[in-house]
């Protein structure tokens, strides 16, 4: 059986371009925002969202810069590259296609 | 309470081990989450303290997120790999070719290299530059024992003025290496071990290290393969990702590169390779020591 926190972790990488492909974000703002958006279904352990994000980061698909957030502080923002765009069409395409062949397995049609 | 989080971000820094710069940026950037996190529990009712322990426990272990995150920012390219390793494999062709016999090749070679290391060093000291940096040391080492074998009042100036030079410019060059990272200090200094061990088989002729063509032509092959052995084992050192991979990787290169001269030149007895053990090991540990010591003593 595949527990839950594993499917996330096998995930993390398309999540977190998804989700900073839509707008740039900081660490603890993606925390939230997956939390949030996957309405409490992804919790991410907050130690390991960094190394994921510097993986990324180092592979060239995200850029971390550091600007002032909407209470004035400084945050470091991960912006998706162009590389990283390419990878999530990529990503995207592969998972509708995935998803649409669970459910056909899952849901057969009489 | 607050000593806590100082005591959280200490760990972190212990296991970090990056560039200054690098590891400001990371713990500048864990700091923000720690302040965003607390303010969020704070308001969500709980007091300063438990906030912080929660948020801490939140974040997991110190040594455990700073590994991660020097896997995540160590690892080197294939590109960077393969040029970590050019310097041994073009010393490894240079004697497996034989070109070393042209008088010209070795000196031509070190002034290239010499040119390469320099730009490496004023270009932020990318992965690929501290094998480069090790030969392009070679010849102020080489010239040191060359001095030694020179009348005796040359090897008295030698063990007074240049010996003590040429060990404080390592020391130099290899306390600025260690502030980033002491593992690329042994990058630096391994190919000295394989350079100290043919100096030493070539040593057991008579006289100064017998350089002579016929020495030199029965060794050619096997000093090639030595080169290889490290060529392969940076270039896996870089392509690694957790630094006790890296570093036995090193090490054990510089085993197989002690056990191929010990069985090449076939006159170094135990002595010699147990000394080599240790000079390899010393390489090892001293730079481990030292930048525990340097790390030790930074203000928090």
């Amino acid at each position: 059986m595949i527990k839950q926190n594993e499917l996330v972790k096998g995930n993390i990488n398309s999540l977190l371009l998804c989700l900073i492909g839509q707008q740039p974000m900081y660490g603890y703002q993606i925390i939230k925002e997956l939390e949030d958006k996957s309405q409490g279904y992804f919790k991410y352990k907050e130690g390991t969202l960094y190394p994921a994000l510097h993986r990324l980061e180092k592979a060239g698909l995200l850029e971390g810069k550091w600007e002032p957030s909407a209470g004035g502080h400084q945050r470091r923002y991960y912006h998706i590259t162009a590389k990283g765009n390419k990878i999530l069409a990529e990503k995207k395409v592969q998972w509708l296609d995935f998803l649409a062949a669970m459910n056909l397995i899952i849901t057969p049609i009489a | 309470m607050k000593t806590k989080l100082t005591q959280y971000i200490q760990n972190l820094k212990d296991h970090l081990t990056m560039d200054p710069a690098s590891e400001k940026d990371v713990i500048h950037e864990l700091e923000t989450h720690v302040e965003d996190s607390c303010q969020e529990l704070q308001n969500s009712g709980l007091s300063e303290d438990d906030a912080l322990e929660k948020c801490l426990t939140q974040l997991g272990s110190a040594k455990i997120v700073a590994h991660q995150i020097y896997e995540a920012n160590n690892q080197g390219t294939w590109r960077q790999a393969l040029l970590a390793a050019l310097p041994h494999l073009i010393f490894a062709i240079i004697f497996a070719l034989k070109w070393w016999i042209d008088i010209n090749t070795l000196p031509v070679m070190f002034v290239v290299i010499l040119g390469i290391a320099i730009y490496g060093w004023y270009h932020g000291k990318p992965y690929w530059l501290f094998p480069w940096l090790g030969y392009s040391l070679f010849p102020i080492v080489a010239a040191g024992v060359s001095l030694l074998y020179l009348p005796e009042a040359w090897a008295w100036i030698t063990l007074s003025l240049y010996i003590p030079f040429v060990l404080l410019l390592l020391s130099l060059i290899t306390i600025k290496i260690l502030k980033r990272d002491w593992s690329y200090s042994l990058l630096m200094l391994l190919p000295a071990a394989a350079f100290i061990g043919w100096l030493l088989a070539a040593g057991q002729k008579p006289g100064f290290p017998n350089l002579k063509i016929t020495f030199m032509y029965g060794f050619a092959p096997w000093t090639s393969l030595t080169f290889l052995v490290l060529a392969i084992s940076v270039a896996l050192f870089i392509r690694l990702r957790q630094r006790w991979l890296r570093v036995t990787t090193l090490t054990t290169s510089g085993i197989i590169v002690s056990i191929v001269i010990i069985l090449a030149s076939n006159q170094l007895g135990p002595a010699s390779f147990i000394s080599l053990i240790l000079l390899i090991l010393s390489f090892l540990l001293v730079p481990a020591f030292v930048e525990r010591k340097i790390r030790r003593n930074e203000p928090a």
